[in-house]
């Protein structure tokens, strides 16, 4: 994958305990106790804003998002820069989302449930990732690659690209691993930065 | 072909030669700042001239409200600025001249809000747009491809002409004498790059209207303010305007006055480029907290500034641009889309009433509207900046500004495409009524990213649209136009001092722990281009602010006479009043009853450091200074209330008085024998708090200090006049507050 710059979302199940702002406090002891593999720096609220990138947890690599810019609520890890080169960057992503999500999981008072099977890509670089069939049949074909070999079982990457956004892919496995299970397939959790 | 592989291949050809020059040197800069060839000072003012500004954390420390801890980025050591890391996120100010943005710039800017920032489009106080969290190795391709959609970031930030702002209604409201955009339009780029513009000592703010009655333009506090007039000579209309000079909020808000009340148009270029001169010439280059234009106009008086502006006038080689504008006024007409129509009476989308009641506003041209989209403390997602572009291309022509009210405006909608255009934001999720109504709060950034934020103004900006929305349908109709505005610090961003009620962040210490709190402004007047400024009137826990609007307005609503302006009601019950509802609400639990109350809105992390020492001496002298610090703010208090009867001498004395009394609480803790007299006070103040810079913090320095002193070499002049009391009252509240954080600071409350 050519672009550096990539948004994988895990989609949440919909539930009625669900409450934004309750992302606040979590991701702020997840930066104080370096809970993530990563650098983070800061969070950002902006629930206020309709189908927004809702609680920003800002690293200097990646970001996190837990909000709805799609419409639908789901976590989303955001690689801004650096990670490692082409070839392994989508499942990079991956690891790193679902290790998060599981992260979240386990934080009892949010009440949160992903599904495992059901996610999004959005390619944020309109230079090395434009918006057009090409981009789309190479992203499609690697997608189908990495994520049969994690999920296994079919694997559907369909085009859901708005007018004039980044190319963006929604993804839909057959099967409905644990996170637990598929972080293990994907090598377990990232280092924890010192 | 062959693929670009850079943005700067991509884009050869669609930037304007000057522009694309301009972006390679920035680039390069950034190298040769990499590789240490260029020293960080000059980088930092460098990057600053494009706009590229530093964020909170910047310094590579952040607290997590138990301890500071060590944010390890990558490029280790290396600074783009004194005390800036390298590699801290930074925010991006874009300035848009006058609000306005084409659908493809909006497009332009959504796409970088998206693959650069972190997926929100900030709209400000003055009608920019900024970007945060942006890597500074990622600003010059984004600068690029601004600069191809026709938009460029020079001169956003450092000292030079800053974003000219105008009224957004300009040009289709029916008050304005003129049109002042094509104006606006031709002075911001006349200004831009100028070479009597480059050698300030602090910015220059600009702004336009198109009348002086109403709020639009806000052009009283600027440095220099532009409003319409006409007058009729020999039979003909003649265009000028009412030129305004020295105006400014920031730490203590002066308004702009009067240098001209008939600028002929020919004369607008020559005149502002001679008043930059005198600005560069005579500004102050040492004091940043001096520099700005108002302290020059103020030094030498309006009488000798106006002779030393037209005397450089008169020295000033012709340029043939002063007035070539002037020969197609029309260039920056708009053309709208679709003819003007009448809205059809019949059944209107769910909402759509109360929208049009706040958010559309008649055209001066029959059968157009304006419509503003509320947009919650200025903020919208990417693919509602696309949706919007989609809009203005739909309905009306390609025609949008931002407001200072951080707001998006859509002029020459047809009205009988309202109802369509409104379910349209709607299915967007912006389809909100309440536009510069009390729900509408302004905030400008604060804690969230700003370095110099003391409180979450953002934090309550939210808090109070959450619980006002609640029960904005059943308020009232003048509650529902009240005005709020939120400022993190005394620096003003937020707009406070113009607003109905105006917050302004400060803290305290209370129960031995810091507690976030706001300082309540009352008094400021919208109207009338921000026609006077509030002042405070005491400092309300954070956590209380909510309380004191709700019982404001209650108060407001149940005894407001007929006609009655919230400003005209504070007058007339008085500040006593208010001071009291703010003494009620000082009171908060212990941090063991209830926590909440020592973090701040939004923030969770506790406001109060945890590993808070107290020492023995601190033990027994904190109570004693924190004390003295309230006989001041008592002192202060009665320092406005001295003004409000028209007694200017009484409340400066008074104003000073406070000083005294805040520098003496903090004196005594370092010397036990201190005296009553004045000089010895202000002796020993200055020998153990400003010359061992103990009374000095990391972003002013010394600066409220300087006010004390200056109070006092001056305490002897015969009279003050209003606006002089006014002024001394803000530099005593500035320095009471700086005397709070000192206090703190020894105390061990803050790193």
């Amino acid at each position: 994958m050519l672009s550096e710059r990539l948004q994988l979302k895990l989609y949440l199940e919909p539930s009625e305990h669900f409450e934004i702002e309750a992302l606040i406090p979590v991701f702020h002891r997840f930066i104080r106790d370096r809970v993530l593999e990563e650098l983070m720096i800061d969070v950002v609220d902006y629930s206020h804003v309709p189908d927004g990138p809702g609680v920003v947890l800002i690293g200097h690599g990646a970001d996190f998002y837990v909000g709805a810019l799609d419409g639908q609520y789901g976590l989303v890890y955001s690689r801004k820069r650096g990670g490692p080169g082409p070839d392994g960057r989508l499942q990079d992503a991956l690891r790193r989302l679902i290790n998060a999500a599981r992260l979240l999981e386990q934080e009892s008072a949010l009440k949160l449930r992903f599904k495992s099977g059901e996610l999004s890509l959005r390619l944020t670089d309109r230079l090395r990732a434009p918006n057009d069939d090409a981009t789309f049949a190479d992203t499609q074909a690697e997608v189908l690659s990495v994520f049969g070999r994690i999920y296994g079982g079919e694997i559907a990457a369909l085009r859901s690209s708005a007018s004039k956004g980044p190319l963006e892919l929604r993804i839909k496995a057959s099967t409905s691993p644990t996170l637990e299970a598929l972080l293990e397939k994907l090598g377990g959790p990232p280092d924890v930065a010192s | 072909m062959t693929v670009a592989t850079t943005w700067k291949q991509k884009l050869a050809g669609q930037v304007r030669e000057d522009w694309a020059r301009e972006i390679d040197i920035f680039e390069t800069q950034i190298e040769l700042r990499k590789k240490g060839k260029v020293e960080e000072k000059l980088f930092a003012e460098t990057r600053l001239r494009r706009g590229t500004y530093g964020q909170r954390y910047d310094n590579g420390q952040r607290h997590d409200g138990e301890k500071t801890q060590s944010l390890p980025f990558p490029s280790g050591e290396l600074t783009k600025g004194p005390v800036t890391m390298w590699d801290a996120p930074g925010m991006q100010r874009i300035k848009i001249p006058y609000g306005k943005l084409s659908a493809e710039q909006l497009e332009t800017l959504s796409e970088l809000a998206e693959e650069y920032s972190d997926q929100i489009l900030h709209i400000t106080t003055r009608q920019d747009i900024q970007l945060h969290f942006i890597h500074i190795e990622d600003t010059p391709d984004l600068m690029r491809r601004l600069a191809a959609a026709g938009i460029t970031t020079r001169e956003a930030c450092g000292n030079t002409v800053r974003n000219v702002t105008a009224c957004p209604y300009a040009g289709v409201c029916s008050t304005e004498s003129f049109d002042v955009i094509p104006y606006a339009n031709a002075l911001a780029f006349f200004l831009l790059g100028h070479p009597d513009t480059q050698d300030f000592g602090r910015k220059f703010k600009v702004a336009f209207s198109g009348c002086k009655d109403e709020p639009c333009g806000l052009t009283n506090f600027h440095d220099a303010g532009a409003i319409a007039r006409t007058r009729t000579v020999n039979g003909e209309v003649k265009r000028g305007f009412e030129y305004y000079v020295g105006g400014g909020l920031g730490a203590v808000p002066y308004p702009a006055t009067l240098f001209d009340e008939f600028l002929p148009e020919e004369e607008l270029f020559p005149i502002t480029q001679a008043v930059c001169r005198v600005f560069a010439r005579l500004g102050e280059r040492e004091n940043r907290a001096r520099a700005r234009l108002k302290f020059v106009v103020k030094k030498l008086g309006i009488e000798e500034f106006k002779r030393l502006v037209l005397e450089e006038r008169a020295k000033l080689r012709p340029d043939e641009r002063w007035v070539s504008f002037l020969s197609d006024l029309h260039v920056t007409d708009e053309k709208p889309l679709k003819p003007g129509s009448e809205l059809a009476p019949g059944s209107y989308p769910k909402g759509f009433d109360a929208w049009r009641r706040t958010n559309v506003q008649a055209q001066s041209q029959k059968g157009y509207s304006t419509a503003k989209v509320t947009l919650p403390l200025g903020d919208f997602t990417p693919a509602q900046g696309r949706l919007m572009a989609e809009l203005a291309r739909r309905f009306t022509g390609d025609s949008m500004r931002l407001t200072v009210e951080q707001n998006l405006l859509f002029r020459w909608v047809s009205n009988a495409d309202l109802p369509a255009f409104y379910q349209l934001l709607v299915q967007a999720g912006l389809g909100m009524a309440g536009a510069d109504h009390i729900t509408d709060v302004t905030s400008c950034p604060g804690t969230d990213t700003c370095k110099l934020g003391i409180s979450s103004s953002r934090g309550l900006a939210t808090e109070l649209h959450k619980q006002l929305s609640v029960v904005a349908d059943q308020l009232d109709p003048a509650a529902q136009g009240l005005h709020i505005k939120c400022s993190g610090c005394s620096n003003s961003c937020g707009q406070h001092h113009v607003a109905d009620m105006g917050f302004l962040g400060v803290s305290r210490n209370m129960n031995g722990r810091r507690v976030p709190h706001f300082q309540l402004v009352i008094g400021g007047q919208y109207k009338n281009n921000g026609g006077s400024y509030g002042l405070a009137i005491g400092a309300i826990p954070s956590k209380q602010v909510p309380k004191a609007v709700k019982t404001l307005t209650d108060r407001f609503v149940a005894e407001k006479l007929d006609g009655e302006s919230f400003q005209a009601f504070v007058a007339r019950i008085g500040k006593k009043e208010i001071r009291k509802l703010v003494d009620q609400l000082s009171v908060i639990p212990s941090y063991e009853q209830d926590p909440s109350y020592y973090s701040d809105w939004g923030d969770p992390r506790e406001y109060t450091i945890g590993d808070l020492g107290v020492g023995e001496c601190a033990g027994e002298v904190v109570p004693q200074v924190q004390v003295g610090l309230a006989d001041s703010e008592r002192e202060l208090f009665e320092a406005q209330l001295l003004l409000d009867e028209g007694s200017s001498d009484s409340a400066a004395a008074r104003a000073f008085s406070a000083m005294v009394l805040a520098a003496k609480a903090l004196t005594r803790e370092k010397n036990s024998f201190l005296g009553e007299g004045v000089d010895e006070i202000v002796s020993e103040f200055r020998a153990h708090y400003y010359d061992t810079k103990l009374f000095f913090d990391p972003f002013s320095g010394g600066k409220f200090a300087h006010y004390f002193f200056r109070a006092y070499e001056h305490r002897a002049e015969a009279t003050a006049s209003k606006d002089s009391a006014h002024q001394l009252i803000e530099e005593a509240q500035l320095f009471v507050e700086a005397a709070h954080q000192c206090y703190t600071r020894i105390a061990g409350a803050l790193p």
